[in-house]
């Protein structure tokens, strides 16, 4: 009789080096992401987390390693292909698509979903017309869990800031992701959109069950959401562990502190 | 000083009064010379929302149609047949552009793609008149040509199927646009690259959709041109004037195409025949440009295009 088997993680990476000329980003970087819980991936400016997660959602291949997403070796598939496999993400400085209506942004995370012919769609009739409404029932619940039915005509460049993240958040649930990646979500926020945000990813987590890898620099967030985190300090993982026990390592302390030679 | 005043600015209008037949003919040519940069325009307009890609090749991308059409139903092959072999030429044309030009050059500035579709742009030329030769050739593929009188006026058969054909290619076009899965795509990618990669949508297959569907706005552009004033190398020339026609619609609206189109048409048609004789005519050949040049200081955005917002 075999031992039961821990479960298998959602995402592995293993070993992963990315290299831009000459500079090595990742070094052999190695992480796993369990199902369902919340990862943070923490580290000084320049340690390689959006690297990692530019990795992770195919917009970057690595120059050695592997990234195995739900059983299935994606190391070198393209972007597209990825997002297709179930991974949404969202962006450190925002990539909405700024002419367009958030509804129609929020729209478009349903692409994935939606199939048709194309003569049909010119026409707009028969069942592009049904799956196109079928397409909007489901946004529109999105908008209202997010809370930004106010919006929902306005043009996405013209939101505040705050906003467009949220929005982006929107998007990127809108091709329910098995696996979330948020890159710096909370990022030139104030206080209160903090909170909103931060009760979002929570929700988010716990009510679609959806797996979330994000990156943060606020440690207070960091620590309060996830289950787990892991440190990157340049290209290489010094730590991982829970929240509690990453705070106190040394090693961490010396990377965003500083070491003293004397 | 008078007289001046009086010769510009109300014995025209006088003319127009006294004669209204002759106006509506006027109109109704300049309608119809509007709708042909129109189509070129509309082909513009697909290929910079989708790819932000300004593709000046556009107006050769008209002539190249045009001729594959006259060259195969030279060779005897039966209209539906030639058109249907036209349309696969394009598509290929499509695949051949998205591999050869566009996907070397991902990620390079618009600039830089620009230069490209000049480059295309003389290839097509050189290309077309290697395979087809460079004569002026009469297109004919069966659309009614004749006149026939409402009110007085010469309406001809050619230019109402014309103004048909625009007003339906428009109208799904823009539905298209709006309310579809690969139209809201094709917004999207015109957007942010980044972005349309990260939510699954493939550049490749959209730029192929978008430079095939402006392949096919070319093919019905250069049966109504061709039709008109057969296929002949200066057509890529007219389809200049549809620069003009953008700044004045805005380069990333459909109906701002057509509108622009049909203002700069009638506009040169009327200042033509009107005013031309004051100043010794030719008004027909600056009249689009200095209407583009006053909307660039006024309205840079045109009538309906997205007012670009930039934060710094």
């Amino acid at each position: 009789m075999s031992q039961p088997e821990a479960p298998a993680p959602l995402l592995r990476v293993e070993n992963v080096s990315v290299r831009f000329g000459a500079l090595l980003a990742l070094n052999r970087v190695s992480l796993e992401i369990q199902r369902g819980e919340i990862c943070a991936i923490i580290g000084p400016n320049g340690a390689g987390k959006t690297t990692l997660l530019n990795a992770i959602s195919g917009f970057y291949h690595p120059y050695e390693g592997r990234i195995v997403f739900d059983g299935t070796d994606r190391t070198n598939l393209s972007p597209p292909d990825v997002a297709a496999l179930g991974i949404a993400r969202t962006f450190q400085n925002v990539a909405l698509f700024k002419g367009m209506s958030v509804l129609d942004n929020i729209m478009t995370g349903r692409l994935l979903k939606m199939r048709g012919s194309f003569l049909l769609e010119a026409l707009y009739w028969g069942p592009a017309r049904r799956q196109e409404l079928e397409h909007r029932a489901f946004v529109e619940r999105i908008i209202d869990f997010l809370e930004i039915q106010a919006i929902r005509k306005t043009a996405a460049g013209r939101l505040p800031y705050g906003l467009q993240k949220r929005v982006e958040l929107a998007r990127a649930l809108a091709a329910e992701p098995t696996l979330l990646l948020l890159d710096e979500p909370m990022a030139g926020m104030n206080v209160e959109e903090k909170e909103d945000m931060c009760r979002f990813v929570l929700d988010v987590n716990q009510e679609f069950g959806t797996t979330i890898a994000l990156i943060e620099h606020d440690m207070g967030v960091v620590m309060d959401i996830s289950d787990r985190v892991a440190v990157l300090d340049y290209g290489i993982k010094i730590a991982e562990g829970p929240p509690e026990q990453v705070r106190k390592d040394q090693t961490v302390l010396d990377a965003y502190l500083g070491v003293s030679h004397d | 000083m008078t007289e001046i005043l009086y010769a510009v600015a109300v014995a025209p209008f006088k003319d127009m009064v006294g004669s209204p037949a002759f106006l509506g003919e006027v109109l109704i040519g300049g309608i119809f010379a509007g709708l042909m940069y129109s189509l070129v325009a509309l082909g513009f307009v697909l290929i910079f929302k989708a790819s932000g890609v300004f593709n000046f090749a556009q107006g050769v991308m008209v002539l190249f149609a045009a001729l594959t059409l006259v060259g195969l139903l030279e060779r005897g092959v039966p209209v539906v047949a030639a058109l249907v072999l036209t349309t696969v030429v394009m598509v290929a044309l499509a695949f051949a552009i998205e591999r050869v030009v566009l996907r070397p050059l991902v990620n390079q500035e618009h600039i830089i793609l620009f230069m490209a579709t000049i480059g295309l742009n003389f290839f097509l030329e050189g290309f077309g008149e290697m395979v087809w030769g460079a004569n002026v050739k009469k297109l004919d593929i069966g659309l009614p040509d004749k006149s026939f009188m409402v009110a007085g006026m010469q309406v001809n058969q050619l230019e109402l199927s014309a103004a048909v054909t625009a007003a339906v290619l428009v109208a799904v076009l823009a539905v298209f646009f709006q309310r579809t899965r690969i139209g809201r795509a094709l917004r999207a990618v015109a957007d942010d690259h980044e972005a349309a990669l990260s939510i699954g949508i493939p550049l490749k297959t959209i730029w192929i959709v978008v430079w095939s569907v402006a392949g096919l706005v070319a093919i019905v552009a250069g049966i109504m041109w061709g039709a008109k004033s057969g296929v002949q190398f200066s057509l890529s020339l007219i389809a200049l004037k549809s620069l003009p026609v953008l700044i004045l619609g805005g380069f990333t609206s459909i109906p701002g195409a057509i509108v622009g189109g049909l203002i700069i048409g009638v506009g040169e048609k009327l200042g033509e025949v009107y005013w031309g004789p004051l100043v010794g005519g030719a008004i027909e050949n600056w009249f689009a440009y200095v209407v583009a040049l006053v909307f660039l200081l006024f309205r840079p955005q045109g009538l309906f295009g997205e007012k670009i917002i930039e934060r710094v």
